[in-house]
């Protein structure tokens, strides 16, 4: 048996695992978490794309989401168009303005580009703030939108139970992490990379390195955007400050960089594990000391940048290695 | 490196988080609630821009529930104490809505409270509407909250078209009693859900009153200097202005239109920032004169008012305000209705709340005379009250003027401002 | 139009008083070249420290500075020394350690909340001081006087780090370090005590800055945040490293937010301003006055 048989039957455990689990958990409390869970490691994933492979540090991503919840919303709420529609449609929109934006950003330095991801992302915020209305379009302004509870069923994604909302995050979040797989082993990853390392050498061998980034930006901004729809169907209110806020720019990135950017599983380890800390911290302690799990949450983002700047898959990898090394019964390590 | 080898290692130890979060959750809910107490959950904003006010609700929940415990508990489910359950909003949506779904369904609360700022409150009774738990709102004035068709909302405060229409009635009848023409109106508010929706309501009230609207100013709630907003009215000189702010924005304002010596012949707040405890102690003798229109005062005509209020300073050190008062009142509520219904069947809980005609009791002092919930779950007595803040010998404080019967004895309010 | 004169003058000087907030932010970025989230929360510590400073002792707010700028330097030097100077050696041969960020946000919301957890959440503002409320009259205009004094303290400082930067033995080592710190290295400075004493000289900035606030701002522990992303569009705009920049930053934005209420809503002021931003890092990255490094 090789390493990678062995690796390939935990991968389908896990898949079954995942399938199987809201038979095991009924409370519709847990199964929220888990979904949360799951789509803040469908969103770092997707950021992961443009924050990992293409090496540079976007902090505006919640434009996207906001961009797709809105207009799906927009959509379903004046036109009756079905929200799977509008998902579409919504990400299309993203992708349009990742591109624009996308276009004369990678030109810039590192701490430059964050801080030009942060300024569209807060410009887009302020002006669907002060927006009521964008043309035929009702946007209303910082008030929101609410979405009534219409008949249920996978046509108008609406549902009473949490089960639908679990299966289709998780579909969702396997979705791109197979598709980060698939870019890995492409020519553009391989374009990502080495434009993320050494650009000059890159360009210099013909890699056309600012096409790969723009790709890489469009594909992040789309699947952001999908994600921006599942939130609105799941919470059926959204208004420019929870969709389009800083904060979760912020948490996005800093979950995937915590879990470690660039690798595959690091965003979703990220999500898995820091998610329910957060949450967890704010039950415990919310009511007692306030502010608490913003405390410990700020300590750990400290503490693993201090120790373990690559992210915590990287210790989490050379354990598994080791196991896997163990189990097999050899005794030279595999790098 | 081997990015396929790479990705399954991950995916092992994503099952072996799986798997003990899995086993940690199916143990943790099959803990259950003892019977011999009712859990009651509370959604509120402990940390982040609003939690100043949430602290002074939970503050007021503590005493109520403290007294009814001490008093034997309720009665017609054995003597069963009240329990409370705190959750921070953070003032987020979605952590509101998180926390109501983990309430209802882990810590298995028989109502819920909540959530101050109205953004968080509208998808939280959602929430609590599909599961059918009593959701009580103390104050989140937004009038859609009891107009979304939900049978397990009920909300205690007046709703925002309410405190709207008292601001302009008690701007008619100043000017009948002191005969002032008031011709000029401008609406300067925050820019949020609170602000703008009172500010939608201002410009049809106006109309209707034959004022001019010579102002119209959103500005954000953050801002870190408020001159720009201030330079505006005084150049355009209006009548009255009226104030929708937070508390830090309401500091800066009332300092900086103190400061640039704005002449208006009346100031109306809006509660929230103005009625916030540190706005007095901040703005200091710049706020002389304004009005707030609030739910509650600590001078309300009221048995049982002065001694209640000193109870609650002596504890948390400041006064009792328009969402703490609420708060205590719901808290009286929901036993008062826990009495009657004798079980914590949610449907009969619903029931018991739907048909309250509280009147009497330690949770009375509302400045009103009765709590009753309308067929939509609005709180139909709710009325609210206008404040002046004067210095009449003893320091600032807030003097209840409107409507006149509550007026405290031997006070004229000021009116028009003294134009320094 | 003696309305937007009066306008203009209070944008000049609310904006020096931004300016004067950021200018710790460009030390810090222009030596480090990493974004420091946390400058909001070290203006916000600045704030409290200048607050309890003048409280306890009724002294004039002014002379408070002679207690927090010795106390914020040691504060940002420690800060810098013990909890981002490990990543810094961790990432050596990294350019642009972007670890540094998370780091620095994480330190943001460490300070934010335990102040939060530690003097509650209630405004505060120092009632009775010589400067509240004074307002200076030039004809129909009406000047902010504490104002005033925060535009004088900009430039006096504005100038005095300059002075620094360019005649002093330290500052030069400073200066060196930023533009190549391995040559600088090769040279004899001991680089991480250099950024040791960058951050420390940037948090004593904002020292400053808060005390200038202070005499007619409110204190809480969020109040850094509104000034954070401020601060870094300002930086940006008059050019990463330029002290005159920052002043100059400042003094723009502030002109913004005061000029442009009169011809819309104030809410759009931020629209605009953001605008501004992506315009400028389009347009010429470097800011107005910022020299192409390559770094």
């Amino acid at each position: 048996m090789t390493s990678k048989t062995v690796n390939q039957i935990a991968l389908a455990l896990v898949v079954l695992m995942a399938l199987v689990l809201p038979l095991f958990v009924r409370s519709a409390t847990y199964l929220h978490i888990l979904i949360l869970v799951y789509l803040y490691a469908y969103l770092t994933t997707s950021w992961n794309l443009v924050g990992g492979f293409a090496g540079v540090l976007p902090l505006g991503h919640s434009a996207f989401i906001g961009i797709g919840a809105y207009t799906s919303t927009i959509l379903s709420l004046q036109y009756g168009i079905s929200p799977w529609i509008g998902m579409l449609a919504g990400g299309v929109l993203a992708t349009a303005a990742g591109v624009l934006i996308g276009l004369p950003t990678f030109k810039m330095r590192g701490a430059y580009f964050a801080l030009a991801t942060i300024a569209f992302g807060e410009g887009i915020r302020v002006m669907v703030e002060n927006i009521d209305n964008l043309g035929p379009f009702n946007l209303n302004g910082p008030r929101g939108l609410q979405i009534p509870p219409l008949d249920t069923g996978l046509a108008n994604f609406m549902f009473a139970d949490k089960e639908p909302y679990y299966y289709i995050i998780l579909v969702m979040l396997m979705g791109v992490i197979g598709l980060t797989y698939w870019i890995s082993r492409s020519k553009l990853g391989y374009a990502l990379n080495a434009g993320g390392e050494e650009p000059e050498a890159a360009m210099a061998l013909g890699v056309n390195v600012a096409r790969a980034k723009l790709i890489a930006m469009a594909m992040s901004s789309f699947l952001t955007a999908l994600a921006g729809t599942f939130y609105a169907q799941l919470t059926l209110y959204i208004h420019p400050k929870s969709i389009i806020s800083l904060d979760l720019s912020f948490e996005i990135a800093f979950i995937a960089l915590i879990g470690g950017r660039g690798s595959i599983a690091g965003p979703v380890l990220g999500a898995l594990l820091l998610r329910p800390v957060s949450d967890f911290s704010r039950i415990y302690f919310g009511a007692t000391l306030p502010g608490m799990h913003l405390i410990i949450f700020g300590t750990v983002l400290v503490l693993v940048m201090i120790f373990q700047p690559r992210g915590i898959q990287e210790p989490l990898t050379r354990a598994y290695q080791y196991m896997i090394n163990r189990f097999l019964g050899k005794t030279t390590r595999e790098s | 490196m081997d990015q396929g080898k790479r990705n399954t290692l991950r995916m092992n130890w994503t099952i072996v988080v799986l798997l003990a979060t899995a086993m940690i959750f199916g143990v943790g809910s099959t803990l259950q609630a003892a019977d011999t107490v009712v859990r009651i959950g509370n959604i509120i904003p402990l940390s982040g821009p609003s939690a100043s006010v949430g602290q002074q609700g939970k503050n007021a929940r503590e005493m109520a529930v403290e007294e009814i415990n001490a008093a034997g508990g309720i009665k017609s489910l054995g003597g069963a104490k009240l329990e409370m359950i705190y959750a921070d909003s953070e003032s987020k949506p979605e952590k509101g809505v998180a926390e109501a779904e983990r309430l209802i369904n882990t810590e298995k609360v028989n109502l819920l409270t909540g959530c101050w700022n109205s953004a968080v409150t509208y998808p939280t009774t959602a929430v609590a509407e599909r599961y059918g738990v009593p959701f009580i709102v103390p104050v989140s004035v937004s009038d859609k909250i009891t107009e979304q068709g939900f049978k397990t909302v009920f909300r205690i405060a007046a709703k925002d078209s309410w405190w709207t229409r008292d601001q302009f009635a008690f701007l008619k009848d100043m000017q009948a009693e002191f005969g002032v023409e008031l011709k000029t109106v401008a609406f300067v508010y925050e820019n949020g859900d609170w602000g703008k929706g009172f500010a939608e309501q201002w410009k049809k009230l106006a109309q209707n009153a034959g004022y001019k609207v010579v102002l119209d100013e959103p500005y954000p709630s953050t801002a870190t200097d408020l001159s720009p907003v201030v330079q505006k009215i005084r150049r355009a000189r209006p009548d009255v202005l009226l104030l929708v702010s937070n508390a830090a924005d309401a500091i800066l304002l009332t300092n900086t239109l103190a400061e640039y010596k704005v002449k208006v012949k009346a100031i109306i707040g809006s509660g929230g920032g103005h009625a916030d405890p540190s706005f007095l102690k901040a703005a200091g003798q710049n706020a002389r004169f304004i009005f707030d229109i609030v739910e509650w005062e600590t001078d309300v005509n009221k048995p049982g008012v002065p001694e209640i209020n000193a109870k609650f300073n002596s504890k948390y050190g400041y006064n009792l305000a328009g969402e703490s008062v609420d708060a205590y009142a719901a808290v009286y509520v929901i036993a008062d209705a826990l009495e009657r219904a004798g079980s914590l069947d949610p449907v009969k809980i619903r029931e018991a709340l739907a048909t309250t005609n509280l009147q009497s009791g330690p949770g009375m002092i509302v400045s009103y005379d009765a709590i009753e919930f309308d067929a939509n779950g609005q709180n139909k007595h709710a009325a609210l009250s206008i404040v002046q803040i004067n210095d009449i010998g003893k320091g600032l404080e807030r003097i209840t003027v409107w409507p006149k019967s509550a007026r405290r004895a031997g006070y004229t309010p000021v009116f028009p401002m003294p134009q320094k | 139009m003696i309305y937007i004169l009066e306008d203009a003058i209070n944008g000049i000087l609310m904006g020096s008083i931004y300016g004067l907030t950021a200018l710790g932010l460009t030390v810090i970025f222009g030596v480090l070249k990493v974004i420091n989230f946390a400058h909001g929360s070290l203006l916000m510590v600045g704030m409290y420290v200048a607050y309890w400073s003048i409280q306890l002792t009724g002294l004039h707010p002014y002379i408070a500075l002679i207690f927090v700028v010795p106390v914020m330097f040691l504060f940002g030097y420690y800060l810098q020394d013990i909890v981002i100077k490990p990543i810094f050696k961790a990432e050596k041969d990294v350019r642009e350690p972007i670890t540094v960020i998370i780091v620095t946000t994480g330190i943001w919301y460490i300070l934010d909340n335990l102040t939060l957890l530690i003097f509650g959440p209630q405004y505060r503002t120092i009632a009775d001081n010589p400067l509240r409320g004074g307002m200076l009259e030039v004809g129909e205009m009406l000047i902010s006087i504490p104002k005033l004094w925060g535009f004088v303290t900009a430039i006096l400082t504005a100038l005095i780090i300059y002075i620094f930067f360019q005649k002093t033995r330290i500052g030069r080592a400073i200066r060196a370090t930023s533009l190549d710190r391995e040559a600088a290295s090769l040279m004899g400075i001991n680089q991480y005590k250099v950024y040791n004493i960058a951050f420390g000289i940037g948090t004593a900035v904002a020292g400053v800055a808060a005390v200038t606030l202070v005499p007619f701002y409110n204190v809480f522990p969020t109040v850094g945040v509104l000034f954070d992303i401020k601060g870094f569009i300002i930086v940006v705009l008059g050019g990463l490293g330029s002290i005159g920049g920052a002043i100059l930053g400042g003094i723009i934005i502030g002109l913004i937010e005061s000029v442009a209420p009169q011809f819309m809503t104030a809410t759009w002021t931020e629209a605009i301003v953001y605008g501004l931003f992506l315009l400028v890092l389009f347009v010429k990255p470097s800011g107005l006055f910022g020299v192409k490094y390559d770094w």
